[in-house]
């Protein structure tokens, strides 16, 4: 009996192998991720294991570890002197400061130059061989002005005391951050003022005998005492260490990526339920004659059951084995374009385990809509017509169950705004309070899947207006969701999870880019900054000179002025604990753009000027100063009543507590003399920068004391990681939405089957095609509009509180255009799922279609 | 007795007078050895204001000849006129309008939508044509039908007989030129069914209106004031005021010649 139930479940699938696709589509998906994962681990892991390691391929033995202890260069002068040993190469990496105090800083490699243990390649002149030599890296040498020949000073505090420096040579190497020089090992050491190395290569002459060599190596090694001595490793030991290194930086990344690749399996469960529940209720009469004539609960439902694990082994494998297809030929496709990437291997286990999970989510999916279908009564078989009408309602208990839920994510969220940080939190550890809001947003989640047949006729009614104003069939398109709440409300729940994780996102990440350029505006508020010694003042030949350079704009001098009482104006108590002063500064806020993107807590920035101040933010939190108080100034014996313009979250460009109208600071005393000036390259890209940096340098020459900094490199290298970061956080939660539209995509499929009869009518009563298919798009989109707007529902204020539960002083901001470009991508996403199965429905002859039996 | 089905009495089409006609209709389902003659050259007229019952066994054609004659499917050769368009040379869209604005459906199943309420399902024709109803039309329907307090309701929520009255009145209420009823009594009880076709059978006397049925049931048929009969795709008779002796006869009839 129970073989015969199953049969006629398995014949009616292979009867109808679409419906499998369908029910097993979104399962295929997240099998294909989840192994297109596993596989994209495997190639970034090969890949880096690749190209990660920095000891040369030549490398025999290496001695001593750069994360260890160092070596003596002692042994490497005995370690040259051993026969079989054809070169030892130390290395080294350190510093070099350049100039007067602040003149600049040179990253200092040891390295051989030449030969096959080199790393660095002459291009131009030659390898230093004496003593005080260098060779500098291309960009070093057009950004510094070193160029071959050049004659420099080291700086006076560094341990050797000031030494002349002479580039003879540009070398290429695979890391140049502008500021690189090598020389050989013993000129390096020299140098730096060091008689220690990291770390000493080594290579055999042909025939050399490795364990002989290593013998006497390791004779040598025992001189040293034991916590000192380094240890010996074989080339081949070394690169593989490194190359672990480098994998292992890389597991918090895939550990992110397992994250959210387990919501959109969550997802692809719940598309997978709710699909398995359509398509038994499509086959209720069956399963009700098969009731009829003695098949019992259990018996149906079991056979329901394995075709659901039926369906997620099949989807199982056939997303496994696309994604290994796609594996395999992305690497070869990239080589093709000269992208040197690995290729993965068969991970054979990672398959069946992938094959195995799909089987046992789709299992589990399928048991609440198996166990329902079982439970129809015999009766049904023989009921004429097939509108069996979905319930619209849900139970008492499942009510009660999604309101428990619903109260439990409120409460936690309000235990988490009640404990939200202050402007300047103290020990503050936002880990607690993420974890509440992560648990807070799951729960409800759930209460979102649990209350969602009856929150979808209100957001209907309030999203489908337009529409059904749009005519008879935007109203037909309405009415038929309404029409069946359950179904919409279980793919529309997962269209709201992803599009609650993407707004998420898109919030996060709008607060995050805010508070990284208030923190840019302040640490870099221009490309460039030159600064006089502290106590001394720029010549002003230098700032004239600088005005007249066409390289540079924006230039803005400043002074600074310190020692600065503040109060609030009528009370003489000064403002700050135990006479605690501010420094000023008269920068002219308007002059840099990167200033501009400053935001304020209150009043504006534009309005400093004469008796008008900025504030910090840190001078106001104790005092609650706000924009327009009234404030004194005073300065020994001199005094300046002002108004407060603006108030900074936090500090203020060049870290001052307040900024002043130059003509303030020079009531308040001040002497003529610029502090530092601030300037722009001209034109932009790395040419330009050069460019400006080597104009200033020309300017600042011959002027002892004066630092030159570029701020600008470090502004990019963080707008490229905030850039970086949000770009993967969305692909990655796209994945959800990705399961979403295909759920959307398989339960209109599936309904324009189940309501076949009803198209059938339709045409039949005059609905056109073009009709029907606007009618059954319209409906796909719908799922989307319900799940877009429940998800910005929850994912804008939930991104809010985590915002402010974090404590890094950001402000809320609301990207209206990301988030109204990412509401209308869903309904747009959603109703091309749809495209597909109207076309197919508005196909059908009419007389067909109210001749099908349901 | 094969003579006899050939001699029987075929009304000439008259297109003057015929609202709709079958002019040497024919309708071929599949092709080569499994090809089935549905429609074996059907030449037949029925006139306007007149409640015609098109009977025959399972499988006679009738209602074929009835999707072919409503621009619901398309005929092999032949004419399907409808007030004198030939809708077997209609495009999609020119059928769609037509079977909009000139046809009204009853089926046996009623097919009313589950999702809009009984008033949305009547006007449903109109409101897809951009067109609203007559009010005096759809009060008087509403008011004949008894359902005015069921107007609210959706199709779930009426029993089978007011599904049908509510089916009745939306084929009706935009005034087409033909009705096509498709059994409307084979889902509904005996009373039920009797209020359905007293109703057809006074719309034509009321209102005018055009009514084909096709049916298996003498005694609806004895409803109509005109019976065609059909046999393997054919027609095999065609009798004037039916009533349930007569008509059963004829099928007999029909049946022992086969």
């Amino acid at each position: 009996m129970r073989a015969t139930v199953l049969r006629t479940q398995l014949s009616g699938v292979a009867r109808r192998p679409s419906r499998l696709l369908l029910t097993g589509l979104a399962v295929l998906v997240a099998s294909f991720v989840v192994f297109a994962a596993v596989l994209a681990q495997q190639i970034t892991a090969r890949t880096v294991e690749a190209t990660a390691a920095s000891t040369p391929a030549a490398t025999d033995l290496v001695v001593g570890d750069p994360e260890g202890t160092p070596v003596g260069v002692d042994v490497l002068r005995e370690l040259r002197d051993l026969p079989g040993v054809a070169e030892a190469a130390g290395r080294l990496d350190s510093g070099l400061a350049l100039g007067e105090s602040g003149g600049g800083y040179l990253g200092l490699h040891a390295d051989p130059g030449t030969g096959p243990l080199a790393l660095a390649r002459v291009v131009q002149g030659s390898y230093p061989d004496a003593a005080n030599e260098i060779a500098v890296t291309p960009r070093t040498a057009e950004r510094m002005g070193l160029t071959v020949g050049t004659v420099t000073t080291t700086g006076s505090g560094t341990p050797t005391g000031p030494v002349k420096l002479t580039v003879t040579g540009v070398v290429e190497s695979d890391d140049d951050g502008g500021q690189d020089a090598y020389a050989p090992d013993l000129i390096a050491t020299a140098l730096g003022g060091t008689d220690l190395l990291s770390q000493i290569d080594l290579r055999l002459t042909p025939g050399a005998s490795p364990t002989a060599v290593r013998t006497q190596v390791d004779g040598i090694l025992a001189a040293v005492a034991q916590p000192e001595r380094p240890v010996v490793r074989t080339g081949a030991q070394a690169r593989a260490a490194e190359a672990e290194l480098a994998v292992a930086r890389l597991g918090p990344v895939f550990a992110l990526v397992g994250m959210f690749i387990s919501i959109a399996v969550a997802a692809a469960a719940l598309v997978a339920t709710s699909t398995f529940r359509i398509v038994f209720a499509q086959r209720m009469r069956q399963l009700a004659l098969l009731r009829a004539i003695g098949a019992n609960r259990g018996r149906l439902a079991g056979a329901l059951a394995v075709e659901g694990a039926l369906t997620g082994l099949v989807a199982g494998t056939v997303g496994v084995t696309i994604a290994l297809v796609l594996g395999h030929a992305l690497p070869v496709l990239l080589r093709a374009f000269d992208l040197t990437v690995s290729s993965p291997g068969l991970p054979l286990a990672a398959a069946l385990a992938v094959i195995a999970g799909a089987t046992l989510v789709t299992l589990v999916a399928v048991l609440a809509p198996a166990f329902g279908a079982a439970r129809v009564a015999p009766l049904e078989a023989l009921r004429a017509a097939s509108t069996t009408s979905g319930r619209r309602d849900i139970g008492a208990i499942r009510l009660v169950g999604g309101l428990l839920l619903a109260a439990g994510a409120a409460l936690l969220a309000g235990l988490v705004v009640t404990r939200l940080p202050g402007p300047e939190p103290v020990d503050y550890n936002p880990q607690t309070p993420l974890l509440m809001i992560v648990i807070s947003g799951t729960l409800a989640f759930f209460a979102l899947v649990t209350l969602g047949p009856v929150l979808v006729r209100p957001v209907l009614w309030l999203v489908g207006w337009p529409l059904r104003r749009l005519g008879p069939v935007g109203r037909l398109a309405v009415g038929g969701i309404g029409g069946a709440p359950r179904r919409a409300a279980a793919v529309s729940v997962v269209v709201a999870l992803g599009v609650t994780l993407i707004a998420g996102v898109l919030v996060g990440g709008s607060s995050m880019r805010v508070l990284g350029e208030r923190e840019l505006a302040v640490s870099a508020p221009a490309d460039f900054e030159v600064t006089a010694a502290a106590g001394t003042t720029l010549p002003a030949a230098v700032v004239e000179a600088a005005r007249g350079r066409g390289e540079i704009r924006n230039l803005t001098p400043y002074r600074r002025l310190d020692g600065l009482a503040l109060s609030r104006t009528g009370d003489p108590a000064p403002i700050g604990e135990g006479g605690e002063t501010l420094d000023a500064t008269d920068l002219v806020l308007s002059g840099l753009p990167e200033v501009r993107k400053l935001d304020v807590r209150s009043g504006r920035v534009a309005d400093l000027g004469p008796g008008r101040v900025v504030l910090a933010g840190y001078v106001t939190w104790d005092t609650g100063l706000r924009a327009g108080d009234a404030i004194t100034l005073t300065r020994e014996q001199r005094k300046i009543d002002v108004r407060v313009a603006a108030v900074l979250p936090g500090a203020t460009p060049l870290m001052s507590g307040v900024v002043l109208d130059p003509a303030d600071l020079d009531r308040l005393g001040a002497p003529a003399g610029y502090a530092g000036l601030l300037a722009d390259a001209a034109r932009s890209g790395e040419d330009g920068r050069s460019a400006a940096q080597k104009a200033l340098r020309q300017v600042t020459e011959g002027s002892t004391g004066l630092g030159l900094t570029v701020l600008a490199d470090k502004r990019d290298e963080i707008n490229g990681l905030v850039d970086t970061l949000l770009g993967i956080a969305i692909g990655l939660v796209g994945l959800t939405v990705l399961i979403a539209v295909v759920g959307v995509g398989a339960t209109t499929a599936l309904s324009v089957v189940e309501r076949v009869r009803e198209s059938g009518l339709l045409r039949a009563v005059g609905l056109s095609r073009g009709g029907l298919r606007f009618m059954l798009t319209t409906e796909a989109s719908l799922y989307g509009l319900i799940g877009a707007t429940l998800g910005l529902l929850l994912g804008v204020p939930y991104a809010w509180l985590s915002i402010e539960a974090l404590g890094a002083n950001a402000p809320l901001r609301f990207p209206a255009l990301p988030l109204a470009a990412l509401f209308l991508a869903l309904v747009a996403l959603t109703a091309v799922a749809g495209l597909l199965p109207a076309r197919r429905a508005s196909r059908v002859s009419p007389v067909t279609a109210l001749a099908t039996d349901t | 007795m094969s003579s006899q089905h050939h001699a029987a009495p075929v009304a000439p089409p008259d297109q003057s007078r015929a609202a709709v006609a079958a002019v040497d209709l024919v309708k071929v389902y599949g092709s080569g050895d499994t090809a089935v003659r549905a429609l074996d050259g059907v030449t037949v007229g029925f006139g306007r204001a007149e409640f015609t019952a098109i009977m025959g066994p399972s499988g006679s054609g009738k209602s074929t000849l009835m999707h072919c004659l409503a621009g619901l499917d398309s005929a092999t050769s032949g004419q399907a006129l409808l007030g004198g368009t030939d809708l077997t040379r209609q495009s999609d869209r020119a059928l769609t309008t037509v079977r909009r604005e000139r046809i009204g459906f009853v089926f046996q199943s009623f097919n009313l939508l589950p999702q809009l309420t009984a008033a949305q399902n009547i006007t449903l024709p109109l409101d897809l044509a951009g067109q609203r109803p007559d009010r005096d039309l759809y009060a008087h329907l509403v008011d004949v039908l008894g359902i005015g307090d069921r107007l609210g309701h959706r199709p779930s929520e009426l029993s089978g007989g007011q599904q049908q009255r509510v089916a009745l009145a939306r084929a009706l209420v935009s005034r087409p030129e033909v009705v096509f009823a498709d059994e409307p009594t084979g889902n509904l009880d005996s009373r039920s069914g009797a209020e359905v076709l007293s109703f057809l059978r006074d719309s034509v006397r009321d209102l005018g209106q055009t009514i084909v049925m096709v049916t298996h049931d003498p005694t609806a048929a004895a409803y109509a004031d005109r019976a065609v009969l059909l046999a393997d795709g054919r027609i095999a008779g065609d009798l004037a005021r039916p009533d349930h002796a007569s008509v059963t006869e004829a099928l007999h009839r029909l049946v022992a010649t086969r």
